[in-house]
Formats: C-alpha cells, structure tokens, sequence
C-alpha cells in the first residue's frame, strides 16, 4: 500500500490531479486484484487514477519509471526473508546479513570486530562483509533511501547530498575508516583493494538510484516551480522561450475560468409550453389552465469587444490577453476583436481561419512594433465598430494610453463609454508610471468604468473572473 | 446489483474469456474494468473513438449479468424530465376532478372554515406523488429490483448542467425529486457512460468513475474479432484485411476506420467472393471504410502501394 501511495505522490507532483476519493479507489482496487500482475496493476491504477487521456503519457512513463524499482525491491525482500529463515536454521548469526540491521544499529559491527580477532585479514565492518560477498544491496539501499526521505527530493543539486547520506545510512563510515587503517599484511591490503573497488561500485548503485527517483518525484517538480514563477512574471518582460509553457498556462487557466461560470448560462427552451408549471400556477383555479407558462430562451452571455494595442512593449501583454480571451469562447462566444498601433484593425475572421497562434504571430509581424496613434485608431473604431457597440457590450482595451503626443480623441472614448454596458481599460504599466511622459491615462480615464493595471497572468484572470461573475 | 451467479465476476480473467464466448473479443483492461466496476460499485466512463465497441460492451454485459439493459441516449437541451421522470399530468387532473366531488363528503360536518382546512390537511396528499410519477431511463434503472445495467450513451452531447445534475446518481445511486424527497436504488445497477470527446468532460463527473480508454485494436485482437464476427473469413484474407486498416489508421485521415467499418467491410468482402486483396476491389469497396470524400481521394492512389507493403 505504501508503494501506491508514494506512486499517487509521484502523479500528484507530475500534475496530475488525483483526489483523496481517487486515492481511496485505486487502494480499493488493488487489494481486490493485488499487486502482483504488473500488467494488472497497471490497468488498475490507470482506470482509477488517470482520468485525462493527455495525462496517460506521463502516468505510463512514471508507472515503469517507478514500479520498476518496486518490483525488484519485493523479489528482493522476499529472497532476503527466505535466506534469513535459512540461516536462522543453520544457527549461523551474521548480523551482517541483513542490511536493515546495519540501518538499525551501525555499531553492531563493533561485535564483529570482535568476531573476527583471529583473522585480521577479513573486513571488520558490516558493508564491508557484506560487500565481500558480493551481495545484492538494492535493498538496502532503497530501504535507506526510504529513511532518508528522498522521494522529497527537488533540485538536481540535491542528487550528490542524498547520494551521500544513503551510503551514511549504509554504514559507509565504519568502511572508509577500514580502508584507511594501514594494512600490516600483503593479503590485508590485497583484501583493501577489493572492498576500494566493491564501495565505488556501491557508490554508483547508490547514484543512479537516485537518479531513478529523482526522475519519478523531481523532474515535473521543477516545471511547477517554473510555472508558478511564471504565472507572477510581468507578461511585458518574459522570455521568448516561455511562450509556450505560458500559453499553456494561459489556457489552463481560461479553462477553469470557463468551467466555474458556464453553468451560469441559463437556457430554457423557447414556444414548448411548461406543464409542469402551467399547472402549478393554475392549481388555484380548479385545474383549469387559466394561466399559460412557458419555457424561455435566455443565454447569458457577455458580448466583449477587445481593443489590443499592439505596439512595442504592450504588444506582449495583447498577446497573452487575445489568448485568454479566445481560450474562454465556451463562456463567451461574441468576442470582436480589434488591434491597433496607428490604424485599427478588426482581426476576428483572422483568429476564426488560422487558428490563434498562427494569426497571432502574423498580427504582430504585421502590425506590432509600429508607433502609436490613439486618435486616429480611435476615429477608424468609430467607422468600424462603434455603431455595434450596445448596452450589452463590454468594451476592455488593452494599451498604456501612451499616444506620442498627439490628439487622443477622447470624445470617441466618451461615446464609446456612453453605449457600453462597460469600459474596462487595462493598462499594462504600474500605476506609478501612469501620466509620466507622454502617457495620457488620466484623460482617458473618466471615460472608463475602471482603470487597472494588468502585469502578469494572474491580474488577468483576476479581472476576467470579475467581470463573468457580474455580467 | 444482486448477481445472482458471483463466480461469474470472480476475475478479469473469467470475464474476458466468457465475454469471448459471447462473440465480444475484448482487451484484459477492458475485463478488468467491468470486473472493478461489479466490485467496487464505481460507474465506468468509457472513451474512445466511435466504432471500438462502447456501447457494445455495455449491452455485451447486460447480456452476460442477465440483467435488463437500460439505454439512455444524451442530446443537447436533454433535461431531468426526459431522463429522470415526469408527473402523469392527465392522470393529476383527472384526480383534482375525483377530488372534487370527494370534498363534500369529506368536508360534511365541519364547522368553519379552520376545521374544513384541518380535515383538507388530513386527507392525504397524493397529488405528487409515486401514483403519478412516470419513471424515466434514470429512475427506471434505480428502482428495478434486480439491478440494471445502465447505459448513459454519449454524455458528451448533453449540457453540462445535466452533467452536473448525474453526480448524486452517480455517486451515491439516489436522486432527489423536490416533491417526493429522495429516491435510493432499490439494488445498485452497473452503470456505464459513453463519451466521443467532443468535450471535455468535468472534474467532478471524471471523479467518480473509472476511466477506461479503448483504443483502436491492435492487429492480433482485431484478427479475433474478425474471426468471431464474421465466419467463413478466409485466414489469410483476414490477416491482409487486418494489416491494410493498420496503415490506414496511420495515415492522416478525417476519420480513422473503426472496428465496425472492418466488419462491415470484411462481410462485403466475403460477400464478393474475393479471395486476395488486389486494387480492384479495395477500390470499388473503399466507401465502406472511409467515410469522407476527401479520404477517400487520399487514399486510392496510395492504394497499390500499401497493397503491395503488405506482401
């Protein structure tokens, strides 16, 4: 049981949501069918705990990843209790045996010294005998590891500490101390050599052990630490190469956005009449249908009109905002969008025919880059898009209102303010930075229902949360 | 579910085998899916793409559990009155009427008004209630004595209200009607829903099920089912039918032939009279296997090339 729950860690670290009622099915399951099967397992925990199709890939790759090692360690544990019962027969005491028991007490090789008086030639301590032996140390050192809490592992840095503390827990002090004392006899130091050459190559076991482990419970650790990290950046200041990890991100996020509110749509059947309710409010007129019901259609659903401004550094935050936006066309299906750097420019057929990544690279090779011109964007979304724009319709610009000191027509914003349902104007800058040089924000800024400073993924999904809840 | 023969899920490995003698050639995940499902009396969410034998399982199992098979079909704007139950409104007027002529014989000898509605009290509310409750594929599968398979096909059609409306069912084997309180199933039913992944489908719903993902067949399975379903199949013939649908999955089509699209193209085969795949025939006979006119253009003239990797 304790390996499923480990396993169920590994998963969680990797991404994979598993719940605690999920946890509780996959044990359920495995004592009905048992851990033997390692096919059997597979399916068992796949059906129980693997619930995406997407995450399939990586549950597999973390099931051979980590059973690998399970299935060697219980062959193990099970040879290991037979031998033991052997020797126990044949009354032979080697405490040495066991390597859990040098785990236990690391000095009961003290004992052995004493054992081994006669015969200085034999080592002393008890990884020593054992590794004289040959013997298999998997186990222990998986027991080790186990006591050394390594599946806590996170950072690649770590791998060399716990490598070191598993060979301490083994008893490595007691053996390097032998291997260091001078030898007095030709056949001592031969014997030295040996056990040099047996602990290098423990030592390697020991490595790649915990490079397998930290390929189980580490490597998607770090992807977590780097998205969280992301989700706080500044969206004006990231890295080309986090893109894509962002526009995952980013999508994850509209996902969930679109699954908390979705229900909120109320749909009702239109011209069928309601009988269940016809006769509940007729039931005061002796069961004559006085009064009629009937089913309605009402789809809430906000109607947005995007204005990104595309030029230099806002660009970037557009970029991230027009993704969230297409990513929630679940929620809300009536989003236009415009971008602008002098000109205005209506992109919604561009997203619908090539897909939201293509038509955005496009978008920002076309337009992106050139200076602004406020006023004159403003004066073509008058002739475009202004006599759309009704009492339902929720207008969010994006842009830093920094207009090279020119005319910003904020008479159009005014109309633009007066049809809306609202004006949302997210300002990719600090709110300290606003209305230096020549940014003009706070002309802008009676014309808009609010003014926000939208820096980083979470602002967004922030202020895209309120504004579903309340429309 | 009361089954009455529990040797029968006594393993994964009993299912398969005497699913195989029901003619349903499945996978051992596949087993053990239905095998958890009767154990822990968890539904099953079932994936894939069409034509693998999603709901041919469910029936395959009811067939195998005797027990009677209730199918629910999913659409968009599917609502608790199709699917869980219904008041038989004719049947409630009727009785106000009944009622009606009732009340003087009730009423008689009541003075005032406060003691007339005292009495009204008294006299039993029927008006909602079990009498007149017409029971829908949900509450069907709830209350037979016996356990039912329950079939939800294609819950990804439905809105997901009426997803979040199955969790009670689903979780707990209950549904609560707000006139009559809650109804508990009378003997668990084995339930099953179907899912083409047209949308994804919510956390809370995948929760509770088993997920089981059949994926197109590979080769040696696809072989058994063909030899199962179709008889007098040629081996060879079979093999080569097996080995072209191979290389057609792989190619980048619209849709993928499905294991029913074998089948059917098998029996024609064999209808025909063919004896050896040449271009001729898969031509001719193509449009039972690819359903899009696009593929179909893609294919035939790849056709003799793939014939001839084959040999």
């Amino acid at each position: 049981m304790r390996f499923v729950a480990d396993f169920i860690g590994a998963l969680r670290e990797a991404g994979l949501d598993v719940s605690p009622a999920e946890s509780l099915d996959a044990l359920k399951a495995i004592k009905l069918l048992g851990l033997e099967s390692r096919e059997t397992s597979k399916t068992v925990l796949a059906l129980t705990l693997v619930k995406r199709q997407a995450d399939q890939v990586i549950y597999e790759e973390l099931f051979d990843l980590y059973f690998a090692g399970v299935g060697k360690a219980k062959t193990l544990i099970k040879e290991s209790n037979k031998a033991s019962n052997k020797e126990a027969d044949k009354s032979e005491i080697e405490s040495s045996e066991n390597a859990q028991e040098a785990k236990n007490n690391p000095h009961s090789s003290q004992a052995d010294m004493s054992d081994g008086e006669g015969m200085q030639t034999s080592p002393s301590s008890s990884l020593g005998k054992a590794l004289s032996k040959n013997k298999d140390m998997s186990l222990a050192i998986t027991q080790a590891a186990i006591d050394e809490k390594l599946s806590s592992i996170v950072l690649f840095t770590q791998k060399n500490y716990f490598a070191y503390k598993i060979m301490q827990r083994l008893g490595d002090d007691l053996l390097s101390t032998e291997i260091r004392t001078d030898a007095n006899s030709p056949e001592h130091k031969r014997k030295q050599r040996e056990l040099i050459k047996s602990r290098a190559r423990l030592l390697d076991q020991v490595k790649d052990y915990v490079e397998q482990q930290y390929g189980i419970f580490a490597q998607h650790k770090g992807l977590k630490y780097r998205e969280e990290y992301l989700q706080q950046a500044k969206l004006s200041q990231l890295d080309r190469l986090d893109y894509k990890l962002m526009q995952r991100l980013v999508q994850r996020a509209a996902r969930k956005l679109a699954s908390q509110h979705s229900r909120k749509r109320l749909t009702r059947k239109r011209g069928q009449l309601d009988v269940r309710k016809t006769i509940a409010a007729n039931a005061a007129f002796d069961g004559a249908l006085f009064h009629t019901r009937w089913k309605a259609t009402r789809i809430e659903r906000p109607k947005i009109v995007a204005i990104c401004d595309v030029s230099g550094s806002v660009s970037r935050v557009a970029r991230f905002l027009l993704l969230f936006l297409y990513s929630m066309q679940d929620v809300m299906p009536k989003v236009r969008s415009f971008v602008f750097a002098s000109e205005m420019i209506e992109v919604t057929e561009l997203f619908k025919q090539q897909g939201i990544e293509l038509a955005l690279e496009e978008i920002m090779k076309r337009w992106g880059g050139l200076s602004t011109d406020y006023g004159k964007a403003f004066a073509g979304f008058q002739s475009q898009a202004l006599a759309s724009i009704d009492k339902k319709t929720t207008v969010i610009m994006l842009g830093d209102a920094r207009n090279n000191e020119g005319d910003g027509r904020t008479d159009i914003w005014e109309k633009v303010y007066r049809q809306s349902k609202r004006v949302l104007w997210l300002n990719p800058e600090h709110r300290n930075s606003w209305d230096t040089g020549d940014s003009i924000m706070s002309e802008y800024a009676p014309w808009c229902g609010s003014v926000e400073p939208c820096r980083n993924l979470k602002d967004i999904e922030r202020i895209f949360s309120r504004l579903l809840k309340y429309s | 579910m009361i089954i009455k023969h529990q040797e029968k899920i006594a393993s994964p490995e009993i299912i398969q085998s005497r699913f195989e003698d029901l003619g349903y050639i499945c996978s051992h995940s596949v087993a053990t899916a239905i095998y958890l499902a009767c154990h822990l009396q968890k539904p099953i969410l079932i994936e894939g793409p069409p034509g693998v034998g999603k709901t041919e399982l469910a029936k395959i199992t009811a067939t195998y559990l005797n027990a009677p098979l209730i199918r629910m079909q999913c659409y968009e704007g599917l609502d608790e009155s199709k699917a869980l139950y219904e008041w038989k409104y004719g049947k409630q007027l009727l009785y106000t009427q009944v009622l009606k002529e009732q009340l003087g014989d009730v009423l008689r000898g009541a003075r005032g008004l406060d003691e007339s509605i005292a009495r009204l009290h008294d006299f039993g509310d029927i008006f909602y209630s079990q009498d007149f409750l017409e029971p829908r594929p949900l509450l069907q599968a709830l209350q037979c004595q016996d356990g039912a398979v329950l079939l939800i096909d294609e819950i990804d059609k439905a809105d997901q209200e009426f997803e979040a409306f199955l969790l009670e069912l689903l979780s707990d084997y209950q549904v609560s009607i707000p006139e009559i309180g809650t109804v508990k199933a009378v003997s668990t039913p084995v339930v099953m829903l179907t899912s083409n992944n047209t949308r994804e489908l919510g956390d809370a719903l995948k929760r509770r099920c088993l997920h089981l993902y059949i994926p197109f067949p590979d080769a040696a399975l696809e072989s058994r089912i063909l030899a199962t379903q179709v008889e007098g199949l040629d081996t060879q013939l079979r093999e080569q039918i097996v080995a072209l649908i191979g290389k057609l999955r792989d190619m980048p089509l619209k849709k993928s032939p499905a294991v029913s699209e074998t089948i059917d193209w098998a029996r024609a085969l064999l209808l025909l009279n063919v004896e050896e795949l040449d271009s001729h025939w898969v031509k001719e006979t193509l449009n039972l296997l690819l359903k899009f006119q696009d593929d179909i253009e893609l294919v035939e003239p790849e056709i003799a090339a793939l014939l001839k990797s084959l040999r």
